[in-house]
């Protein structure tokens, strides 16, 4: 299809409108308000209307739900089988509803006679409104519905102001919120340096008056001194001689003062520039370490530091190059095309020929070279990476025997790495000469236009030897202009990775006024929860449980039963859709962030320790923790005596992850970590099954210790861990199926009791 | 060389503990009320509300089908595979695969007119299988997937989908459009 067809082809857009036109309360929708009718609804019972895009076959057509309180039913609006109509089932006949996430589309279904029967489809863009749609119907069937606004409420996907659609869950409207341009952002960090800038610029135009001065000096020196000018005032040889070198001390002024200007500007903006990348690390390094773990799941770690330690580096250049680069050109363009107008207009005018090529060549350059600028930075970032990936899994790769494979990956990210720089060096490498080779002609137009006047004695040799002067200036700043670009597209790709870190909204934010929490007696609960990672997906679905001050409770399910998001959402890693998670009574949400995280302690799986010394990380939770309390918990944890062991003891440096000890003992430390912290609720999110059975025995003996006293929530695969918890939970699919003491659940003989069964099984054949 | 290229695997040690292949013989496929799709294996017993997954949709789009269904605990089970569509009867086939229509709605883009970058956002204007269309998503890596060799899969901001099957395949103007902003 040739691009003639634009015009033919009516475009359309493919998000909703915001507030939502797709649902209707308290009517029938005029579309199929004939055969809603004759089905037996009336406008007086309907509750709400909901329109769908897609027929169930995928085609794009309306199709209105429609729910009364005793009934609903989907009725096609248009398209080939406008009319068709699923139902009408009975409120009453239902058992559940649900809307069902497929491959880009999804079904609002309803389960009528144990089977799920297809309601409506709809694509995606309305998987938020369906969402609202099946819950609401599923709360009405279990007699308590939801207020009408719950349903009706505008999407969080989109602006409610413009309806754009937001980058992420209740992120801020880019458009709306009117972002400043990168260079306006920029020169806004350099606010606190105001005054440091003013003098800068002022430097600068002494500067550029002392760069003005010697091509005026070389005139006077041709005209008055070398080839005096015709009615120019004869001079002895002796005058010549003192004026020649009058005239050479004014150059060697001129050119020291330009000297120490240049060292005072250098100088200047490299403290400007470098404080300006430290802030601006800073300032993002604090944004990332406050952002949810949600952003974390988007973004990799390579892309993030290269951010940091890399395209910040730009800022710096920024400052340098508006002080000695772009602006100090800019200045100089403008003074030395002023002398020549002012010197020659005719012979300016011509200087100014290749200027239009320039443009030419600039717009060129935005257009094709700018976006391998990205290209580049991912390469680097993607192979980094890659890198990283592979050193950090080595073990893996060798006992797979899977070098050769990992090797041609890499070789194929190394060229593309090669590939993009290759690319983007070949373009510069062009652009630059030929940029070169067009101010050469402009430069041999003055040698013709120029030469002619002085035969024809317009001007004076003196005057085109200052022309030239000026025009080798003149080309140098143009030059560097159109460079400039270069480096500014570099600029602003490094300037909106930086600023997109800056800018991004994190999903868990603290209210206004928290609620603080100097003490945590421990006393947790669930109420009605339900979570999914996606939105639409529920991970834990209403779930609901007490535990009391001082109790140890245990979790057990199989893997993807919701166990570790109970954790995500107790540590606030995450918030609910719906429900709430009371600690002490106060809703995590109200409560002060950094309390809770310091009441709540974890120990994982895999332990992770820092690259510092033994007694860093173990009081990383409370670095003012005095010698003898550090020795106090590891001693509690059972980790003091291999820690003494060693020839630096507690101030031995660990490598990356804690290389260097068996995983036992850095489990060991993570525990006396969190002993350390004295929280007030513990969790221990499958903390010993990484490690052999006899680390097992000492790091269990190290929990009797932490455990003590505190509420704690273990989750553990090895059920025999658990046997003397207070109270254990079964989740299954996101719900708790089964509670109770371990005697207890293994008298119900339901699914802990086939668990137990199955792993006292494997225990027995193992032995 | 690696262990991959020089050891001979022994597959069938998988067999009978891995996934159930349904052969014809054995199972029947068929509309039933709610015009929902109905399978009966032999020796098993009826499913109903069944729907089908093709396991290696870009590699064998047509091949390796999983009929599956939720179960009275809401959780999706597998039926088995269908390795090879084509040895069905002809109904069942049909069955199967408008069960597939319904599981997966991808628009197919032949051609891009335009991409244009705002607030961080690429506004694309494209050509599907369904018309011509425009559509939203955010500058993200994790927004542009590969699909197979040479495509790619486009998820705007509501994760809807735009397949991009072979990336050259499309006009080179198109395709300039594309990477200058999808480079990875």
């Amino acid at each position: 299809m040739g691009r003639s067809a634009k015009a033919a082809t009516p475009l359309v857009s493919f998000w909703p409108m915001n507030p939502s036109s797709d649902l209707i309360l308290h009517a029938i929708p005029d579309a199929v308000r004939e055969r809603a009718a004759a089905l037996g609804f009336h406008d007086a019972d309907v509750l709400f209307a909901v329109r769908s895009d897609l027929d169930a076959d995928g085609s794009s057509v309306d199709v209105w739900t429609i729910v009364e309180r005793a009934q609903l039913a989907s009725i096609v609006a248009t398209g080939a089988r406008a009319g068709t109509v699923v139902g009408p089932f009975k409120v009453a006949e239902i058992t559940k509803a649900r809307a069902f996430q497929k491959v880009g589309s999804g079904f609002l279904q309803v389960q009528v006679d144990g089977v799920y029967v297809d309601l409506a489809r709809y694509a995606n863009s309305r998987r938020e409104l369906f969402g609202r749609v099946a819950q609401h119907i599923q709360r009405m069937k279990d007699g308590h519905p939801p207020p009408e606004e719950v349903l009706a409420r505008p999407s969080e996907m989109q602006c409610q102001e413009c309806g754009l659609p937001l980058p992420g869950l209740r992120a801020q409207c880019p458009r709306c919120v009117g972002g400043r341009g990168i260079f306006a952002r920029t020169l806004g960090l350099m606010r606190p340096y105001l005054s440091s800038i003013l003098l800068l610029l002022f430097v600068m135009v002494v500067g550029v008056c002392l760069d003005l001065l010697p091509p005026l000096l070389q005139r006077m020196m041709v005209d008055r001194v070398l080839n005096p000018i015709k009615g120019a005032p004869v001079l002895s040889h002796a005058e010549s001689i003192r004026l020649l070198l009058m005239i050479l001390l004014g150059l060697v002024g001129a050119s020291g003062s330009r000297c120490l200007l240049n060292v005072f500007i250098g100088r200047s903006t490299s403290t400007i520039g470098t404080r300006i990348t430290k802030e601006l690390r800073e300032r993002l390094q604090t944004k990332l370490v406050s952002m949810a773990v949600e952003y974390y799941n988007r973004h990799s770690v390579g892309s993030l530091m290269s951010r940091v330690l890399y395209d910040v580096d730009y800022f710096q250049g920024f400052v340098t190059q508006v002080a000695q680069g772009f602006l100090l050109n800019l200045m100089l363009v403008l003074g030395i095309g002023g002398m020549l107008f002012y010197m020659n207009w005719k012979l300016a005018l011509l200087v100014l020929l290749p200027i239009p090529f320039v443009v030419v060549g600039t717009t060129f350059f935005w257009r094709h070279i700018y976006p391998r600028y990205y290209k580049v930075w991912d390469s680097q970032s993607k192979t980094a990476q890659l890198l990283s990936g592979l050193l950090s899994g080595i073990r893996l790769v060798k006992a797979f025997g899977q070098e050769q494979r990992e090797q041609q990956r890499f070789s194929g990210s190394a060229a593309y790495l090669q590939e993009s720089r290759r690319s983007l060096e070949a373009s510069v490498a062009t652009f630059n000469p030929l940029m070169g080779f067009v101010f050469g002609l402009g430069g041999l137009i003055i040698w013709y236009a120029g030469g002619r006047q002085v035969l024809e004695s317009h001007i004076s040799l003196g005057t085109l030897m200052a022309f030239f002067g000026y025009m080798g200036m003149f080309y140098g700043p143009i030059s560097a202009l159109s460079m400039f670009t270069n480096w500014v597209t570099g600029f602003l790709s490094a300037g909106q990775r930086v600023f997109e870190v800056l800018d991004a909204t994190a999903v868990v934010t603290e209210v206004a006024k928290p609620v603080a929490m100097p003490t945590m007696k421990g006393r947790i609960e669930f109420k009605n929860v339900t979570f999914g990672y996606d939105p639409y997906t529920p991970v834990l679905k209403d779930v609901s449980f007490t535990i009391e001050p001082g109790q140890f409770v245990g979790v057990v399910g199989k893997s993807g039963s919701g166990k570790t998001t109970l954790v995500n959402l107790l540590c606030r890693f995450y918030d609910p859709q719906e429900g709430q998670i009371l600690v002490d009574g106060v809703d995590v949400r109200e409560m002060r962030q950094d309390d809770l995280h310091r009441h709540v302690a974890l120990v994982l799986q895999e332990p992770f320790l820092f690259r510092a010394s033994i007694a860093e990380n173990i009081a990383y939770g409370r670095p003012d923790a005095s010698p003898q309390a550090v020795m106090n918990a590891a001693r509690a944890a059972n980790a003091h005596d291999f820690i003494a062991r060693r020839p630096s003891a507690y101030d031995t440096k660990l490598g990356e992850h804690g290389a260097g000890l068996s995983g036992g003992e850095r489990q060991r430390i993570s525990i006396a970590r969190a002993l350390l912290c004295d929280p007030g609720v513990l969790i221990l999110d499958e903390a010993t099954s990484s490690v052999d059975t006899e680390s097992e025995q000492e790091i269990q003996k190290a929990l009797v210790a932490l455990c003590k006293g505190r509420t704690t929530i273990a989750i553990a695969h090895r059920l025999s861990t658990l046997k003397n918890s207070d109270h254990i939970h079964v989740m299954e699919d996101g719900r708790i199926i089964e509670s109770g003491t371990h005697e207890q659940l293994l008298a119900q003989q339901g699914v802990y009791y086939k668990l137990v069964k199955i792993q006292t099984e494997l225990t027995r054949l193992e032995t | 060389m690696t262990a991959t290229a020089t050891h001979n695997y022994d597959d069938t040690r998988l067999v009978g503990i891995g996934v159930r292949l349904l052969l014809p013989d054995a199972t029947t496929i068929f509309e039933g009320t709610f015009s929902l799709l109905h399978v009966a294996v032999k020796g098993d017993t009826l499913y109903r509300g069944v729907f089908a997954v093709t396991m290696f949709p870009i590699r064998h789009p047509d091949r390796f089908v999983s009929l599956r269904y939720t179960d009275d605990r809401d959780r999706e089970q597998e039926i088995g595979i269908i390795e090879d569509l084509g040895v069905f009867p002809t109904e069942a086939q049909r069955l199967v695969r408008n069960a597939l229509v319904k599981h997966y709605y991808e628009q197919t883009v032949s051609r891009i007119y335009k991409v244009d970058n705002r607030f961080g956002l690429l506004f694309f204007e494209v050509e599907t299988q369904l018309g011509r269309r425009e559509f939203v998503m955010p500058w993200r890596g994790d927004r542009a997937e590969d699909y197979g060799a040479t495509g790619k899969v486009l998820l705007d901001a509501f994760d809807n989908r735009y397949i991009i099957p072979d990336l050259t395949r499309l006009p080179a103007s198109d395709r300039n459009a594309l990477t200058a902003y999808i480079y990875w």
